[in-house]
């Protein structure tokens, strides 16, 4: 199978602490790829780091086979348009309505009339779930489950071959995270995109999630299914599945 | 990655696509001359995507209330995605493009909104005189922190720029009455002239537009800030009105600077003037302070030091109330920031020409 993301041998300092010491990790197209790990291991400022907005120290980063920090400015603007990206807080533009948000990236990146450009914002909005009626609302009308829908439907509008989502559910109550979590599968198989996503969320490792990276130290402590993870020695690792443990016991405990 | 191709077969009605069809295919959509589409063959796409598949089904007219366009010839992947998209065709067709108001519309908006302006005031102003009674009763809830934080930020902040404006304008007007005063020998009078334009109108005028500019604004943007994150829920919650805490030091505080920053304008634009009459019409600074306490009476002075605190209550009610009526997102601040600067200036000079034609009818 073609990798799609491989980060080899990376080195990150910031501000004195070093982040990243000698990490690799690869993940191959079609996968939904999940990254774990403690607070301040390193999970946002490793995402910022592919998908090109921090540079790293030293290490190679290639997302399609080409290096994210080697190319050139407007080889990394085509690469650009093959990935996608959630920001953890949806960061819609707060000026623009639903619609334009979703069309902003077709404005700028095709050469389809505005119009078309709305009509195709609004598939994008019909595919992430959203009702008729919000195409022409402002962000600020929205729930924060309808804004994370409307973030995803933007990351979406070029039709990327790849998802970059940070934190997906947080902020979110169980059920909406768990529709989203179905969202997000379902528009990965039927879609085809490779999903890597950053999460603290037990319940998305467990529902929808191929296979999972954990960052520990700096480096990749382990990767593999759930299962294969549970069988790791390591004390974050099991006091992170036990909090699930005992989370499920006393639910049924009340 | 080849290239989108397609053509139109118009014997068989069938649209026959080859190639990769993504977002920017929709170049190679062949003309159809209004004839309908029964097949969509796409055994010859290598690669697409929804953006792609949406094209294809729309130039083949889902969108026009026919018949759905058999697919013939798809991949199986391609015909899944074909098959999604076309679910949500329902909800894509063309709508008019969001709708821009018109001059005039914009103008009636502008209109209403200044009407509600003049309501919102009023309904503020009784509003705040509960909270100002409240107060009196109670006045362990006044607070002084925030008074002194106020008056130093509205106050001794401002002192440069007013000094330093007024000096300028005491030159200019200095400069133009002189230039005129010079044919008639009657350089003396330029003393005149001056002192009852700084005093009385520019003075006053001036300062209270740099206060509403500066303060003004400042005042809206910090508040409406608070709303956004919440503190102002906060105060309440506490059990505190956000009027005694927020809007009342702030109020009090220009209530108080103003009258001073007026009072500095007033000596700063004399000064200004004293220098020009020196350089451009042989007035000694002796001659110039002589004739200034000769012809200075206090009723000029208090005219206008005295429009000084109505226009300070005016600016400081007008932008607390643009502050929290400010909506949870960063647009409305911008917005709300700038109405408040708008809402100061006109208020001030509706103020101002209601004080010249009432002190001309009282004979002052």
């Amino acid at each position: 199978m073609e990798t799609v993301i491989a980060v080899e041998n990376v080195a990150t300092v910031l501000g004195g602490h070093e982040i990243h010491r000698g990490l690799d990790l690869h993940v191959t197209r079609g996968e939904v790829v999940a990254l774990i790990g403690g607070s301040g291991t390193g999970k946002s400022v490793l995402l910022r780091e592919i998908i090109g907005l921090l540079r790293p120290q030293s290490g190679r980063i290639m997302l399609f086979g080409q290096s994210v920090w080697d190319v050139a400015p407007e080889q990394m603007n085509a690469l650009r348009r093959r990935f996608g990206v959630l920001f953890q807080d949806g960061a819609l533009f707060s000026s623009l309505s639903v619609e334009d948000n979703v069309a902003a990236p077709l404005f700028e990146h095709t050469a389809l009339p505005r119009a078309t450009c709305r009509r195709l914002a609004r598939l994008k909005l019909a595919l992430a779930g959203l009702p008729a009626d919000v195409a022409r609302k402002r962000p600020s009308e929205l729930s924060g489950g309808m804004r994370k829908r409307v973030a995803l439907a933007r990351a979406l509008a070029l039709d990327p071959e790849l998802l970059f989502l940070d934190e997906p559910t947080s902020g979110l109550d169980p059920i909406s995270g768990r529709a989203f979590d179905h969202l997000i599968r379902l528009l990965a198989d039927s879609l085809g995109l490779t999903v890597f996503l950053i999460t603290h969320d037990l319940d998305t490792l467990f529902s929808i999630i191929d296979r999972v990276i954990v960052l520990s130290a700096g480096r990749v402590l382990g990767s593999g299914t759930v299962d294969e993870l549970k069988n790791i020695d390591d004390p974050w690792l099991r006091d992170y599945f036990a909090a699930r443990a005992s989370g499920r016991e006393s639910a049924h405990g009340n | 990655m080849s290239e989108a191709r397609a053509h139109f077969d118009e014997a068989g009605g069938a649209l026959i696509a080859s190639g990769a069809w993504h977002a920017d295919s929709a170049k190679a959509l062949p003309a159809r001359h209004g004839k309908a589409v029964h097949v969509l063959d796409g055994a010859g796409i290598t690669a697409l995507d929804t953006n792609g598949a949406w094209l294809l089904l729309d130039a083949a007219g889902v969108h026009e209330g026919v018949e759905p366009p058999e697919l013939r010839g798809f991949a199986p992947q391609h015909r899944a995605l074909m098959e999604l998209v076309a679910r949500h065709v329902g909800r894509t067709g063309a709508l008019p493009p969001p709708r821009r108001e018109g001059v005039i519309e914009i103008t009636g908006r502008g209109a209403m909104a200044m009407g509600g302006h003049v309501v919102g005031l009023l309904d503020f102003v009784g509003h705040l005189t509960f909270e100002l009674a409240a107060l009196i009763g109670r006045p362990g809830q006044w607070r002084w922190r925030e008074f002194g934080a106020q008056v130093r930020d509205v106050f001794v902040g401002a002192i440069p720029i007013v000094i330093g404006m007024m000096f300028l304008l005491g030159v200019v007007f200095a400069y133009l009455l002189g230039d005129q005063a010079v044919r008639y020998g009657a350089n003396i009078f330029v003393v005149d002239g001056l002192l009852l334009a700084m005093l009385r109108e520019v003075s006053p005028v001036i300062v209270a537009v740099l206060v509403a500019g500066r303060t003004g604004a400042a005042i809206t943007a910090q508040i409406g800030t608070m709303k956004v994150n919440e503190e102002i829920d906060a105060i309440a919650t506490l059990g505190l009105s956000p009027l005694a805490v927020l809007v009342i030091p702030r109020i009090v505080a220009l209530l108080v600077a103003l009258p001073l920053l007026v009072f500095i304008g007033d000596i700063a634009g004399m000064a200004g003037g004293m220098l020009v009459a020196k350089e451009q019409l042989d007035l000694s600074y002796r001659m110039f302070t002589d004739r200034m306490l000769d012809v200075i009476q206090l009723k000029t002075l208090l005219v206008g030091l005295g429009k000084a605190p109505v226009f300070a209550v005016f600016i400081a009610m007008i932008a607390c109330r643009m502050g929290l009526t400010v909506s949870r997102d960063a647009r409305s601040v911008g917005e709300h920031t700038t109405s408040t600067v708008v809402q100061s200036l006109v208020a001030i000079i509706i103020l101002n020409a209601a004080f010249a034609v009432a002190f001309v009818k009282l004979g002052i």
